[in-house]
């Protein structure tokens, strides 16, 4: 298999605050991976996320996407690459004054003719799309409900929705269940996992319960303090694994 | 290769620049308090006390009481300094404490006053040297630290708080609200002997406009050739006007004037603090003085009046405007950006609906202001009811009923002012 994503020595620095969020990280990503990057908060999960498509501009390090240099991309090009990278958030990021199909159509707004969507003008095979994306994750009948209206897990599969509307290669999913209950969240996962597998969708999602990323990760990668601590499968990490990448007053936290 | 900055949460090490900014900015503030102190002191020993024995002229300073005043002040600004939680302190982050991070003793505190002159005689140089680890004399003598509060951020909360009135910033404070006060009261000479005194005098005043005279409230007066009511509704047209226009013009230049949509390029930047200039600018001459400009330009009228409070509600809603740009939820901007979107699509799909709510808040709220400033603008020339209100009050003396007319007309505002407030409010709160 191919490697569709190849990280080569990635740093960040945020000069504000002189922080080093990302420190010397380098992995690749194959096709069709559902590849796990745990860690506690501020160990550099998001900023590895926001880095691949370019919402946090990377210090050192490259990025390459199929082959293209990410970190190289700009204007048009770089649009385009964010095009084919979908991506879900931890806060579902919505705009929550717009209702659920408008939220969902905005995900179009890389390949529409842009004059259309200076009128809200999508063409309606986007709107259909659109539907049927709703219809995928179970909320068709909330389409023209206000974003704001939705429960957590709904808006989260609105944000699905949103990501599917790109029809990415490579779905990113920054800590997608951290504001949601256990229950909600095992089902968001799931979708997660048959774009995985139905779609082959490639995935990477960052996440905080081990017991998460055990059962819906193909491959691991733990980062610490910008680091990369562990890089493999699931179950490789062992109590002294899990000491290290979590700290030594960690407990395992089992969530079903 | 990038710099790779420590991740240890330990006490911070400051820079020299970092340890002396500061403390240069505290004691700088705390010299303007007490030369503020000074001023107030000079004008009140003049009014009481010079003025009333040498009947005419001024005390001033001699030339030999200068040096006198610096240094006094000087003195004093040390003396706060070396008792710890002076104004300037505390507005900048620092907190004098002794080594171990308690309260230094009064001893500690005089011995730091009386070190201080002795390090800048002896070694004035050091001051540009003293940080946490190279200590200046005093410091040593007293055995005390001043601290810079982000410093010390782990044991800040070991230190009892003080009750204000303990603490010098709290004792200043009061010093310069009771110095501004008093001199404040001399200079706008308040009296309020002369509002008990005349007040009966002023009584036909009051029965005049408690008692309006409606007679021309439809019907026109013969020589203005103008009714209260045409005024009214020139005024309601033009407050409307100016408010559409100048929402319509602040829409796009709020964006221009929003830092997190601008602030990514060098040129952005400059827009930005233009854009923002420009609104200050503007915002901060008054829609009259605007009126008297534009009465010349395009000559007295309403016209004139619908210009001064458009360019001055631009800049008004333009500034709140903006502000309501920077505050919207980054997020769904993020998600839209990251979804191969343009700038403008991220602005239209993310930002828009964000915002719509707030500024048809503001705009109704503008319009508020730009009725009760269409009654008036008539002033300087601007047209409107306070044409006919300004009429009335000239005609004083000439007809017998004219403070009657002038209380038709002012009750004619009140009450139209108030109904717009009403409704503009109930659908504020509709919106919000």
């Amino acid at each position: 298999m191919a490697e569709q994503l190849v990280v080569e020595h990635l740093t960040k620095v945020y000069e504000r605050g002189d922080i080093l969020a990302l420190d010397d990280v380098s992995f690749s990503v194959e096709k069709g991976e559902f590849l796990v990057v745990i860690g506690l908060s501020g160990s550099g999960k998001s900023t590895l996320l926001r880095c691949i498509n370019r919402l946090v501009e990377p210090t050192e390090g490259k990025i390459y996407f199929d082959g293209v240099d990410v970190t190289a991309a700009s204007g048009a090009e770089l649009r385009r690459l964010r095009r084919k990278m979908g991506m879900i958030y931890q806060q579902f990021n919505l705009v929550k004054r717009s209702s659920v199909l408008t939220n969902v159509l905005a995900g179009r707004l890389g390949y529409v003719n842009p004059w259309r969507s200076l009128l809200h003008r999508f063409p309606p095979e986007d709107i259909e799309m659109a539907l049927k994306n709703l219809e995928r994750v179970g909320i068709r009948d909330q389409a023209y409900k206000r974003a704001d209206e939705l429960s957590g897990g709904q808006q989260q599969r609105v944000g699905i929705a949103r990501a599917l509307m790109q029809e990415p290669e490579l779905l990113m999913a920054d800590e997608p269940v951290s504001a949601l209950d256990p229950a909600t969240s095992h089902s968001v996962m799931k979708y997660l996992e048959q774009m995985n597998r139905e779609d082959g969708v490639t995935v990477i999602a960052s996440l905080h319960f081990l017991s998460l990323a055990r059962r819906y990760g193909t491959r691991i990668l733990a980062l610490k303090d910008g680091k990369i601590v562990f890089e493999g499968l699931p179950d490789e990490i062992d109590e002294a694994k899990f000491k290290e990448i979590y700290g030594e007053e960690a407990e395992q936290v089992e969530v079903r | 290769m990038a710099k790779r900055p420590s991740k240890s949460k330990s006490v911070k090490i400051l820079s020299r620049w970092e340890a002396l900014r500061p403390r240069f900015l505290a004691f700088m503030l705390d010299w303007i308090s007490w030369g503020y102190v000074a001023y107030g002191t000079m004008y009140l020993l003049n009014y009481y006390w010079y003025t009333n024995i040498h009947y005419y002229g001024r005390l001033t300073v001699p030339e030999w009481g200068w040096p006198i005043v610096i240094l006094g002040t000087l003195e004093l600004t040390v003396a706060s300094h070396a008792f710890g939680h002076s104004l300037g302190q505390s507005m900048f982050g620092l907190r004098l404490l002794t080594e171990s991070y308690t309260l230094p003793s009064l001893r500690q505190r005089w011995q730091r006053f009386l070190g201080w002159h002795l390090s800048l005689i002896a070694f004035p140089v050091t001051i540009w040297n003293s940080t946490q680890q190279n200590r200046m004399l005093h410091d040593r003598l007293s055995g005390t630290q001043m601290y810079v509060v982000k410093e010390i951020k782990d044991v800040m909360p070991l230190i009892p708080p003080r009750a204000w009135y303990k603490t010098n910033r709290g004792v200043m404070t009061v010093i310069l609200i009771g110095v501004t006060v008093w001199v404040g009261w001399l200079t706008t000479k308040i009296n309020l002997g002369i509002l008990i005194d005349r007040a009966e005098e002023s009584g036909y005043l009051w029965k005049a406009l408690l008692t309006p005279d409606f007679t021309h409230f439809i019907v026109p007066d013969p020589e203005l050739h103008t009714s209260i009511l045409s005024g009214i509704i020139e005024s309601i047209f033009m407050a409307f006007l100016a408010t559409l226009l100048g929402g319509i013009i602040a829409f796009p230049l709020s964006f221009l004037g929003a830092r997190n949509i601008m602030g990514f390029s060098p040129l952005g930047w400059l827009v930005y603090g233009f854009m923002r200039g420009v609104f200050n600018v503007i915002r901060s001459i008054e829609s009259l003085l605007w009126g008297i400009i534009f009465a010349i330009w395009v000559r007295f009228g309403p016209f004139a009046g619908v210009l001064a409070l458009t360019i001055h509600t631009i800049a008004a809603l333009g500034k709140l405007y903006s502000e309501q740009v920077e505050g919207v939820d980054p997020g769904p901007l993020e998600a839209i950006a990251a979804t191969g979107a343009r700038r403008w699509q991220v602005i239209l799909y993310g930002v828009v609906p964000q915002i719509i709510p707030s500024y048809l808040a503001f705009t109704l709220y503008r319009w508020d202001i730009n009725v009760r400033m269409a009654t008036v603008i008539a002033l300087v020339g601007g047209g409107g009811i306070g044409r006919i209100l300004f009429y009335y009050k000239g005609q004083v003396g000439r007809l017998p009923n004219a403070w009657n007319q002038v209380g038709a007309v002012v009750f004619t505002i009140a009450v139209v002012v108030w109904a717009l407030d009403y409704i503009s409010g109930r659908v504020r709160e509709k919106i919000v």
